[in-house]
């Protein structure tokens, strides 16, 4: 009981008992709260913690609030706050010896929140407007054009004065002027035949901010797993994987997505269905359990997350076939949060790396720390996600490295983002750009030339 | 009050009858509301927490069954906002409770309903690496592990390492005195730590010690050191780096039973080798260990034995062979040496797994802290086994070998009728065997609220009161973490000048004058 | 009855080794009325009752060698010689671990030790020291330096308080949080919170083999640059040594005998490396080593980097300095005759800025009255509330520590 709840009591008002946190349907688990034993372990690699060094906004915190929330204590501003501020990295998964599952907690609790809370005005708008672009390619291709346009006229210097663009998204902003020509989003094939034996038939996602402002990632993954020995299939009528509204408790709005992606890869005939985008992989695997109730998709979410993989893990699950030419160059490997964390994918990527002649890996200080791109974190949150951000950027830039290679589009921007504010550049690239020189043989520069992989 | 809960497996509540209120009634007396208001006078609106929600993440430490959430909660940025909070306490005759990250297993860091928490993890500043003067100086809140990694570059490290290490912090080690599986060679945070500015009870700020050693005066420092954060409130803290070694060499050895292990740890030491560690793990312990990091320790081991050994390379390998010499002499059929980090924490990662790991083969559990003299350890144990098999309840045997600290994991299942009670009291035993072998209710664990009922079984009346001589020196009006380590608080008698007429507590019989 | 006439019979009742004081029993010059030996800590409880109720002060003494440390007592009646309880309890080899009476000279206990192969790895500074006296003054040798001291090593107590109850903490095993550690708190303290009667110790296996480095310098840099060197090593010297302005550092290896001979190799190259043109080694330590110089007695500490702009100071102020350069911990000695104070001032302000302090140790009065003693001393206030409730009455060894306790 609140202290005011307890002077109305003392002096004999009537007063309304607190609604409850959590209603009947999916509450967080009662359970799953119940693994935490309070060791505090998961405190240093939450990222939100690093930056505050407050309780309520670690994971500990986190799942004591949501323990309030289950013995009835209402669901308060500040709750919800503390809630909203997680990035949902799932480094505490990692961290946690006693292996208490936060990543399904801060799901349901999500769920809940956007059911039962009542959001200001402000919030609701720019949270609706975010939702209405990220999970549309054909909206944010729209988005992109625009872009293109206003650069050759100079108008960026509009779009940055009127501070539209930075506060929906400082980082596409800064990869917009980071990139000065934006390459052609070009059409992939909806087949791609394996070079030499065929070992295996994969799908691919082309992914909504992967398709728009990093074709060439996904032009390169299709390379690379052809050279590797697979047939590639990319379905045409593909969209959104839902995996931003799943991490900001869309929960309807998510299913819709997966059904539907589910739809079409399931007659596409493949083995596995490759993705190149961490938070997109991370989502797809859990297809599962998001879809458990739905008596129509309950059996074939099943069958469908079993085959999804991240490139880096069917590529080293198939094992290399194709040559690898020298590639003379220092790369940093930052650890996606949706890859390392949510996947546990770290070996892979650094194995690939790795497998490269004269490539050399150099690690990046507190690799489980996020860099605060988190989805849509950084729109909601820029504070945070800057501050999260700059640190990533003095890490990386330690490193000395020549390329930073990561395996989410959402972190590049970050870093891209954060290094340019600190006054400094460094390459971009995704891990199967760099594969892919190296089995095309094309030189350096062709990673390194323009400041960025695009 | 019988209470020697360790962490459960639980959220809530359950193990045993005594746990306090979640909230007393005097969480909001004239003098609360006094504190309140002046704090969020002098200090910014973000440092002073008063949100019922975000004050219950305050609740407990380490050892979730104590749970109490504070009156208020005060984020400290700076020795000031400690000062200003404590000086006000002070003339509200509020209690205070000082808290660290919160990993503590006694509840040292337990709030009071009708007391301020004072969160000291925002002030993790560290100040200065000096590798020349061999000393770090770092704000409380500076977790224990970066001390190392800021001082690894210069070739040092900070030597005390508890399993916590990667979170917990130097105030709280300070205040518990927290040593780790290290300390058998290189002792404890008191032997590391040269000076700490401070906050007395009174709110003054005072210096502890210093940069040099042997500082003239009392050794406050070294009493303020391991008395759990009711003396006062250490603000920074000046520690001694120590040289990281030459060379390490990590072994594991598999035995068939504890009896064998022990034999062969008490050959290691009489043979006059110092290991930097000598860990030990019972079958239970390893079969946890197993199912949850897949540490592949030797198959059919009755105890394993970690072995670490540093210095210089020329010892090191002298002492490597001997310790292997001894380990087959006593038994062991599994010998296994890591010569790189990578193969060291193999070795250790089921070794340090190990009290979450017992989460996989029971519901719940009470990690246990006890000491006894090494050479006791084979009958101990044996006691131990025998208790655990007449009573059907288990208990896991996790242990820092050289210096006969028993971490013994209690397991039981919540969910049936009396088996936490069933797992108390066991808990309690080993206790009881611990003293009767001449050793102590903690090696590192800290008395807190769990164990404050156990101390006059270690100490006489007189000797508690005489450390509560400290206690009414320091803090003559019981204000700094009240209610810890000691069972019964003691009036701090006449002082010239101060109270007189009949002492509250002691007229409502809350306190004996001594 | 006066108190005098009293206490005899009084003390007598509760110890059957009471006398009057001689001359030799002065308290640096303070004369006692009686010296008590009592031959265990329940005699003393009651030696140290009786003193309660008829108000006499008090000062333990064992081998009586620091005595004159300090300041001098107010006044004192009774002076309890330890010097009847002076045996080692119980030696736990298997646990590293022996206990032993205050009484104990800290050279008896090593022999005992010694026969099972440990030590306490504390050095006797003074021929005769006891283990009490070495603890109420928190005296160290060189071996501080890989070892620690007193404060470091002792892991229980019993001490009968001013008011005659008998108090322990700590134990008998090396790892325990269990309450304060008041071990601690009477280490250093002049015998002015309770007597110390029996102690609890940790042990170290005795090293086989050892050798000792030592170096001729004349100049402060290169001295510090010498320790310097084997400080920031991985040999892991058990002691770094300066004798100043004698222009020696010097380097005890301890171990085995592979082990020390290979240190030592490395160290003779890391003292060449540091600028030593000839490194002296032998197996037996300097005739100087862990003495302290002659004269008025300072105790200067500073941190490790300020040792060698001490050494430089000092030598100016024509102050002799010997002690460890590893741990910042030195003794210097002046004549009495010099300009004592002078040379404090200077010293003090130096070890000060360097995060230390200086303590006028051993003076003669005329010398003493000159100078401040123990400095500043931070926590002031409180010391004396920690002295109000263990002796509020002010009777044990009153005035002999710092701010007048
Ligand atoms: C899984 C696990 C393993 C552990 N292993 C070990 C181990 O190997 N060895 C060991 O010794 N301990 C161990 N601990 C216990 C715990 O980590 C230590 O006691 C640690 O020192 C507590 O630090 P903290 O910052 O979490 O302090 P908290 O729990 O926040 O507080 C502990 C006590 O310190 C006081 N305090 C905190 N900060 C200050 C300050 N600045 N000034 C004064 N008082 C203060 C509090 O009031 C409280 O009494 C373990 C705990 C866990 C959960
Ligand atoms: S998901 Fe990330 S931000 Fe959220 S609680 Fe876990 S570590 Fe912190
Ligand atoms: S690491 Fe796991 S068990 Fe420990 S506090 Fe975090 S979530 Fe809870």
């Amino acid at each position: 009981m609140t202290t005011d709840a307890l002077a109305a009591a003392a002096s004999g008002q009537s007063i309304d008992l607190p609604t409850p946190a959590f209603d009947e349907y999916r509450p967080p688990s009662a359970a799953l709260v119940g693994d935490c034993v309070h060791c505090g372990f998961c405190l240093p690699s939450c990222p939100t913690y690093v930056l505050w060094g407050e309780e309520m906004d670690s994971p500990r915190g986190r799942i004591d609030l949501m323990k309030q929330g289950l013995e009835g204590d209402p669901l308060t501003d500040s709750m919800v706050g503390h809630f909203d501020a997680c990035l949902g990295c799932m480094a505490c998964v990692t961290a946690c010896p006693s292996g208490v599952q936060y990543d399904r907690l801060i799901e349901t609790t999500r769920a809940q929140v956007e059911r039962r809370h009542q959001r200001t005005r402000r919030d609701k708008a720019l949270r609706g407007a975010i939702f209405a672009l990220f999970p549309y390619p054909r909206r944010l291709r729209a988005l992109r054009g625009p872009l293109r346009g206003w650069q050759r006229i100079g108008g960026d210097r509009l779009l940055r004065r009127t501070g539209l663009l930075e506060r929906i998204a400082p980082s596409l902003a800064a990869m917009e002027r980071l990139a000065p020509r934006l390459g052609k989003a070009e059409r992939l094939p909806e087949r791609t035949a394996a070079i030499g034996t065929r070992r295996a038939t994969v799908g691919m996602l082309t992914g909504c901010v992967q398709r728009e402002f990093f074709p060439a990632v996904n032009a390169a993954t299709v390379r690379v797993l052809a050279a590797e020995g697979c047939d590639v299939v990319v379905p045409a009528k593909q969209g959104c994987c839902g995996a931003l509204s799943v991490h900001n408790g869309r929960e309807p709005e998510a299913l819709r997505f997966a059904r539907a992606l589910i739809d079409s890869f399931e007659n596409a005939g493949v083995e596995w269905v490759v993705v190149n985008a961490a938070g997109c992989g991370s989502t797809m695997k859990e297809y599962a359990e998001l879809l458990r109730d739905d008596p129509a998709y309950a059996v074939r979410a099943v069958a469908f997350a079993t085959k999804v993989r991240d490139v880096s893990e069917i590529l080293v699950e198939l094992g290399p076939v194709a040559t690898r030419h020298p590639l003379p160059i220092t790369a940093a490997y930052h650890d996606a949060c949706h890859l390392a964390h949510a996947q546990g994918v770290r070996a892979q990527p650094r194995a690939l790396l790795n497998g490269i002649p004269g490539l050399q890996l150099r690690e990046i200080a507190d690799p489980a720390i996020c860099c605060g791109s988190a989805g849509i974190y950084n729109v909601l949150f820029p504070e945070p996600a800057r501050e999260l951000g700059d640190r990533k950027a003095a890490n990386v830039l330690a490193t000395g490295a020549e390329l930073l290679v990561t395996a989410n589009p959402g972190c590049l921007m970050q870093v891209a983002a954060s290094v340019e504010r600190a006054g400094e550049t460094i390459a971009l690239a995704h891990t199967v750009e760099v594969l892919d020189a190296s089995i095309q043989g094309r030189p350096v520069a062709s990673l390194t030339g323009g400041g960025t992989s695009s | 009050m019988s209470s020697t809960h360790g962490t459960t497996k639980t959220a809530g509540a359950v193990v045993g009858p005594s746990a306090p209120e979640r909230s007393g009634p005097t969480g909001d007396s004239p003098q609360v509301r006094a504190v309140r208001r002046r704090v969020q006078e002098l200090l910014p609106a973000k440092t002073v927490i008063t949100d019922h929600a975000r004050l219950r993440t305050y609740e407990c430490d380490g050892l979730a069954h104590y749970r109490v959430t504070p009156a208020l909660a005060v984020l400290a940025d700076s020795v000031d906002d400690v000062a200003t909070t404590v000086r006000i306490c002070a003339e509200e005759r509020v209690p205070f409770v000082a808290r660290g990250s919160g990993t503590g297993l006694s509840g040292g860091a337990l709030p009071r309903a009708d007391g301020v928490l004072i969160v000291m993890s925002r002030m993790r500043a560290i100040r200065e690496v000096s590798a020349e003067d061999q000393r770090a100086v770092v704000e409380p809140g500076v977790i224990n592990l970066d001390v190392t990694k800021a001082a690894a570059a210069h070739g040092y490290y900070y030597a005390p390492d508890p399993s916590s290490q990667q979170i917990c912090s130097i105030g709280g080690n300070v205040a518990e005195n927290s040593g780790g599986a290290h300390c058998l060679k290189y002792g404890f945070t008191s032997n590391h730590v040269t000076g700490a500015e401070f906050v007395a009870p009174d709110g003054s700020v005072v210096e502890l010690g210093g940069r040099a050693l042997d500082a003239p005066g009392y050794d406050l420092l070294g009493t303020v050191i391991g008395s759990e954060g009711t003396l006062g409130i250490a603000t920074a803290v000046t520690v001694r780096l120590t040289r990281t070694p030459e060379h390490v060499v990590t072994v594991l050895a598999g035995f068939p039973s504890t009896d064998d292990a022990g034999a062969a740890t008490s050959a290691i030491i009489g043979a006059g080798i110092v290991p930097a560690a000598i860990e030990m793990m019972d079958a239970l312990a390893i079969e946890a260990a197993e199912a949850a990091v897949h540490c592949n320790y030797p198959e059919g081991a009755g105890a394993v034995l970690v072995v670490e050994l540093d210095g210089p390379e020329v010892e090191v390998r002298q002492e490597f062979d001997q310790v292997e010499r001894l380990c087959r002499d006593n038994g062991a059929f599994a010998f296994r040496v890591a010569n790189d980090d990578v193969e060291r924490a193999l070795i250790w990662r089921g070794r340090k797994s190990a009290f979450a790991a017992v989460g996989r083969i029971s519901p719940d559990y009470i990690v246990q802290d006890g000491v006894i003299p090494r050479t006791s350890l084979p009958k101990v144990l044996r006691a131990i086994a025998e208790l655990s098999a007449s009573s059907a309840v288990r208990v896991a045997n996790v242990f820092h070998a050289g210096d006969g600290n028993l971490h013994p994991l209690v397991l039981f299942d919540d969910s049936e009728e009396g088996q936490g009670e069933a797992a108390e009291e066991i808990s309690g035993k080993i206790l009881d065997l611990c003293i009767e072998a001449g050793g102590s209710i903690t090696g590192e664990h800290g008395v807190g609220m769990d164990k404050s009922a156990y101390m006059p079984r270690m100490f006489s009346d007189a000797d508690l009161d005489t450390m509560q001589m400290v206690r009414c020196a320091f803090d003559p009006n019981n204000i700094s973490n009240p209610g810890k380590i000691f069972p019964t608080p003691r009036l701090c008698g006449e002082v010239p000048g101060r109270h007189k007429g009949e002492h509250p507590l002691a007229k409502s019989g809350i306190a004996e004058i001594f | 009855m006066s108190v005098e006439t009293v206490a005899g019979p009084a003390l007598a009742s509760a110890c059957d080794d009471v006398r009057e004081a001689v001359d030799g029993d002065s308290v640096d010059g303070v004369p006692p009325g009686h010296v008590a030996r009592p031959a265990s800590t329940d005699e003393t409880a009651g030696l140290l009752r009786t003193a309660a109720e008829l108000d006499l002060a008090v000062v333990a003494r064992g081998a009586g060698t620091k005595l004159t440390w300090g300041t001098p007592p107010e006044r004192v009646d009774l002076v309890l010689d330890l010097s009847r309880m002076d045996a080692v309890l119980d030696h736990a080899a298997g646990d590293l671990v022996a206990v032993a009476q205050a009484g104990c000279p800290i050279d008896r206990l090593q022999e005992t030790l010694a026969a099972a192969g440990q030590r306490l790895a504390i050095d006797g500074t003074l021929p005769g020291t006891t283990l009490g006296g070495g603890i109420a003054t928190n005296s160290s040798g060189p071996r501080r330096m890989l070892n620690g001291t007193f404060r470091d090593l002792m892991i229980g107590t019993t001490v009968v308080r001013a008011d005659g109850v008998i108090a322990k903490s700590g134990g008998r095993v090396v790892k325990n949080v269990a309450g304060y550690d008041l071990g601690k708190l009477m280490t250093g303290s002049f015998g002015t919170l309770g007597v110390v009667t029996e102690a609890v110790f940790r042990l170290h296996p005795l090293p086989t083999a050892s050798q000792v480095l030592a170096v001729d310098v004349r100049d402060a840099t290169t001295a510090a640059a010498l320790v310097a060197a084997v400080v920031h090593s991985d040999v892991v010297p058990t002691a770094v040594e300066v004798d100043w302005p004698a222009g020696v550092v010097a380097v005890l290896l301890e171990g085995t005998e592979q082990g020390v001979d290979s240190r030592t190799a490395a160290t003779r190259t890391l003292l060449t490396g540091a600028g030593a043109s000839t490194v002296d080694i032998a197996e037996q330590l300097p005739p100087w080593w862990g003495h302290h110089p002659e004269g008025v007695l300072l105790k200067l500490t500073c941190s490790l980097s300020a040792v060698g702009g001490l050494l430089q100071e000092a030598a100016r102020q024509g102050v002799a300095v010997r002690g460890s350069a590893g741990a910042g911990v030195l003794y210097g000695g002046l004549p009495a005759d010099a300009e004592v104070a002078a040379a404090v001032t200077v010293l003090r302000a130096f070890c000060l800025a360097a995060g230390g302090s200086l303590v006028v140790l051993a003076a003669p009065a005329d010398v003493r009255s000159t100078v401040d003693v123990w400095g500043p001393v931070p926590a002031l206030e409180l010391m004396r509330a920690v002295k109000g409730q263990f002796d509020p009455h002010r009777r044990l060894s009153p005035g002999r520590f710092v701010g007048g306790i």
